[in-house]
């Protein structure tokens, strides 16, 4: 086991070498100039090309990426370009709301869809199945921007019942105050990957109750409510593991659109307006915590499923 | 195991419920407090301003940096003008001192004497005198510090120099007469000397981060991503403000930000013409429609490689091609939001007349002037930023009536960054047209580097002798009846070459809770929204 993970945390090095690589390159490829949202229409010529001179921007991209890489090694991901503070202190800043977002998501996506997938599977072709699928079907549909507002619209501005924006009252620190405010993000975020849970698990059951043991169990007595709970869960449960290391990409991309519907304060709205202001070590060091939270995210789901079954470890 | 399951799902729904109810009485506290505070508006409105309350304004980013030597984006600009007092203002032609009592300019227009009120004081509970006056100047003057003012205080290759009288007292030198001088002057908020002047890179200065300035209200805390909260300055020179607080919540999406108005979470914010209809029926706004002093316009690139625009004529039956009542109505739903234009110098400035030559709707005219041009057949190519839904209904609109003229319109629709950069490559040959929009300030100097031949943001490539000539004069013209007779004569010139076609003198809506009172005396004013916000007051 700990050669595992010492080979796997190893790789990670070379993998987010590999993606800064890319990640630069793709900035640079993009069409824009950061320095153009500063221009306004009273500044000289030569204004903004000191401030692109200033900025570093007048090297080849080669020599920026070189030295951005150099300061990187040592734990310093640059200043940004738009409002010239450090990049890692900004990261380490909205770093808790986006966690807090994404670990609550994931707790309420796995709660609701365990119960619904079991439910689906045991009444398998009846009504109560086809409306679940049905569930499904728009779940995946449903683009999250959209369930955002529409949401926003029925609970804060319908019904009064929560806040609509940010993440929290203004100058309360109270925990119940964001919680309240984390409901509906927290929601439309566990959403987007709600639906895939549930028909994984729906599917992943069916076949459990196909198994010879379901139907020893049966001949015991058993009723259908303890085979499922009792003896099918453990076996549905195992799969969601990978399942959940898989999520973490999506987690990523439904952050960006749900923090920046909600105003959530996290690294996802906070790279919005990064690659809007083309502030490119603002992207980077989001790029490479989101690549940092995906490698992690999967070793992590490989640990635990090494451990939650023994056998997978002879075969690695 | 399926205990524990069940247990924390009761836990959840039942936070669910508890956040629910309590979301009753806290989650909608504005829309609750403002139920309470409408029924106190009726004994308001009679009477004088309350003092106390909060008020929260709405913007669409953090602000980039909080110190008004830097401010170029409208976030920071906005909050700059409650932190730090401007010395005077101008709108609508009219002067307001702040900091400054007067500004007196010698017999030759050379020199410049400011004079501060008596007893300023910053925040901190220091002096405000000339000397922090001098420092400001002196630091946008040096090119190490990067403020993007310099250029202003440079007339003719040659800096202003500033110096102390008193301490009450700033005399400004300019090397040569410049009537725009003033315009440059209302730029410009002091900042502290005292905290400041040690700073090697005042522009990267952790400083910045809790500002101390002069204004109606100082700075209190700032939640990045969330909102920024200033309180009551109980010394202001211009008297206590109303207000104890006023708050800048951050919300970045532009549908979230008409949401959280509707649910009363934000007091002021921007709305979209097609937006207005929705906040005034919630009945808890009042609408303000006001001018920004911006020109929206169809740029024609006479550099393109169809070498075809930079002939007067196709430029004036482009022009014909179009109704600008029609162009209007189409982006802008109703002239409510969008003054009809004429001179490419908007309503504000000095000097400004729509007396000038138009080319407007004639579809025959138009034809014949493509025939005599050789320019028949045409096939042009205008570039709009992707997602702005104005100028992409002009784009659109705008093709369909050049089809009526026989010229083909392709529109390209660009990444907002991709198009910026386009717009601004004065080597750009790929493009004919570009939807754009300036404001310019009040002196209508600022337009020289729009329309001078070889001018850093020509972006039309327009060159005219006449015209440089006099933009030159009117630079250094002291005479303001011969000033106002070049600057009719330019705009004159301008449009009969049909440089651009201008569509509207566009305005903002702003939505302004009816909570809230005094903003005739606040004054809306362009990119800032309130010239003082210590007059706004809660009702």
């Amino acid at each position: 086991m700990r050669q595992l993970i010492a080979r796997r945390l190893l790789q990670v090095i070379p993998m987010l070498f590999f993606i800064s690589i890319i990640c630069f390159g793709l900035i640079k490829l993009a069409p824009g100039d950061p320095v153009l949202s500063f221009v306004t229409p009273n500044m000289h010529l030569e204004d903004i090309e000191r401030m692109r001179h200033s900025l570093g921007l007048d090297q080849p991209a080669y020599v920026q990426y070189v030295l951005w890489l150099k300061k990187s090694l040592t734990g310093d991901l640059g200043y940004s370009l738009i409002n010239h503070q450090p990049v890692l202190d900004q990261i380490l800043d909205r770093l808790p709301a986006t966690a807090g977002l994404m670990g609550a998501s994931i707790i309420l996506a796995v709660l609701i869809a365990i119960p619904l997938g079991l439910l689906a599977a045991a009444n398998r072709n009846r009504w109560i199945d086809k409306l679940i699928n049905l569930m499904s079907y728009i779940g995946i549909s449903v683009p999250l921007f959209w369930l955002g507002i529409l949401l926003i619209y029925l609970f804060a501005i319908y019904l009064h019942w929560l806040p609509s924006t940010g993440m929290r009252t203004i100058g309360t620190d109270s925990v119940l105050d964001v919680l309240k405010h984390g409901i509906l993000p927290c929601f439309v975020l566990a959403f987007s990957f709600l639906s895939v849970y549930v028909r994984y698990i729906r599917s992943s059951t069916i076949t459990q109750l196909k198994e010879e043991y379901v139907q020893i169990q049966y001949a015991f007595g058993s009723g259908k409510r303890l085979v499922l709970f009792r003896h099918v869960l453990k076996h549905v449960l195992l799969p969601i593991i990978t399942l959940l290391g898989m999520s973490a990409a999506d987690l990523v991309a439904g952050a960006i659109v749900t923090e920046t519907v909600f105003s959530w304060p996290g690294i996802g709205s906070l790279g919005m307006t990064a690659v809007k202001g083309m502030d490119y070590p603002v992207i980077m060091g989001i790029t490479l915590f989101s690549a940092l939270f995906l490698i992690l995210g999967n070793l992590l789901a490989d640990i635990l499923y090494s451990i939650a079954d023994p056998r997978i470890k002879s075969t690695r | 195991m399926r205990r524990n399951g069940i247990g924390v799902l009761v836990l959840m729904v039942l936070m669910l419920v508890v956040s629910a109810c309590s979301g009753g009485n806290s989650g909608t506290s504005s829309a609750t407090d403002g139920s309470t505070s409408n029924a106190d508006a009726t004994t308001a409105d009679n009477g004088q301003p309350k003092d106390g309350g909060s008020l929260i304004i709405g913007v669409q980013s953090d602000p980039v940096v909080l110190n008004p030597n830097y401010a170029g984006d409208r976030v920071s600009l906005t909050i700059d003008q409650a932190i730090f007092a401007p010395l005077f203002q101008v709108n609508n032609g009219k002067k307001t001192f702040y900091l400054a009592d007067s500004l007196t300019p010698s017999a030759d227009k050379l020199t410049y004497t400011l004079k501060l009120k008596k007893n300023l004081t910053w925040h901190d509970g220091e002096k405000l005198t000339a000397d922090d006056v001098v420092f400001t100047i002196n630091k946008i003057l040096d090119e190490k510090q990067h403020s993007f003012l310099r250029s202003n205080f440079i007339i003719n290759g040659k800096p202003v120099q500033v110096s102390k009288v008193d301490d009450t007292t700033v005399e400004f030198k300019l090397p040569q007469a410049a009537p725009a001088f003033e315009a440059t002057l209302v730029q410009v908020s002091p900042i502290p000397k005292h905290i400041f002047e040690n700073e090697a890179d005042i522009e990267k200065s952790t400083k910045n981060n809790t500002p101390v300035g002069s204004g109606p209200f100082k700075f209190k805390e700032y939640k990045t991503g969330e909102y920024i909260t200033l309180e009551r300055f109980d010394n202001y020179f211009g008297g206590k403000p109303h207000l104890d607080s006023v708050t800048y919540r951050i919300v970045k999406d532009s549908n979230a930000a008409s949401l959280a108005l509707q649910n009363g979470e934000i007091n002021v914010n921007y709305v979209d013409p097609q937006n207005v209809d929705t906040i005034k029926a919630t009945g808890k706004f009042d609408i303000y429609p006001y001018s920004e002093g911006r020109l929206a316009y169809l740029m024609f690139n006479e550099n393109s490689d169809t070498k075809q625009l930079n002939k007067k004529e196709v430029r004036q039956a482009l022009s014909y091609a179009l109704n600008q009542d029609e162009l209007i109505q189409v982006s802008y739903g109703s002239k409510d939001y969008a003054d009809t234009a004429k001179s490419a110098l908007t309503q504000d400035v000095l000097y400004h007349t729509n007396d000038v030559p138009f080319f407007n709707n004639d579809v025959n005219k138009a034809k014949e002037l493509l025939k005599s041009a050789g320019a028949e057949g045409l096939k042009l190519r205008i570039i709009i930023p992707g997602g702005n839904k104005v100028q992409e209904a002009q784009a659109l609109y705008i093709q369909q009536k050049f089809k009526d003229i026989g010229v083909q319109l392709d529109v390209n629709s660009m990444d907002s960054s991709a198009w910026s950069q386009k717009f601004v490559d004065t080597n750009a040959k790929d493009f004919d047209l570009a939807i754009s929009g300036y404001i310019m300030g009040y002196d209508p100097d600022a337009y020289r580097i729009l329309y001078s031949t070889g001018s850093s943001s020509n972006y039309s490539h327009y060159s005219n002798k006449e015209v440089d000539k006099l933009l030159e004069e009117g630079a250094g013209e002291s005479d303001t009846t011969k000033r106002g007779e070049i600057y009719k004569k330019v705009q004159e010139m301008l449009a009969d070459d049909a440089v651009i076609y201008p569509i509207a003198y566009t305005k903002t809506i702003v939505a302004f809770d009816k909570q809230y009172g005094g903003i005739e005396q606040a004054v809306l004013k362009p990119v800032v929204i309130f010239e003082d916000l210590s007059k706004i007051y809660h009702k």
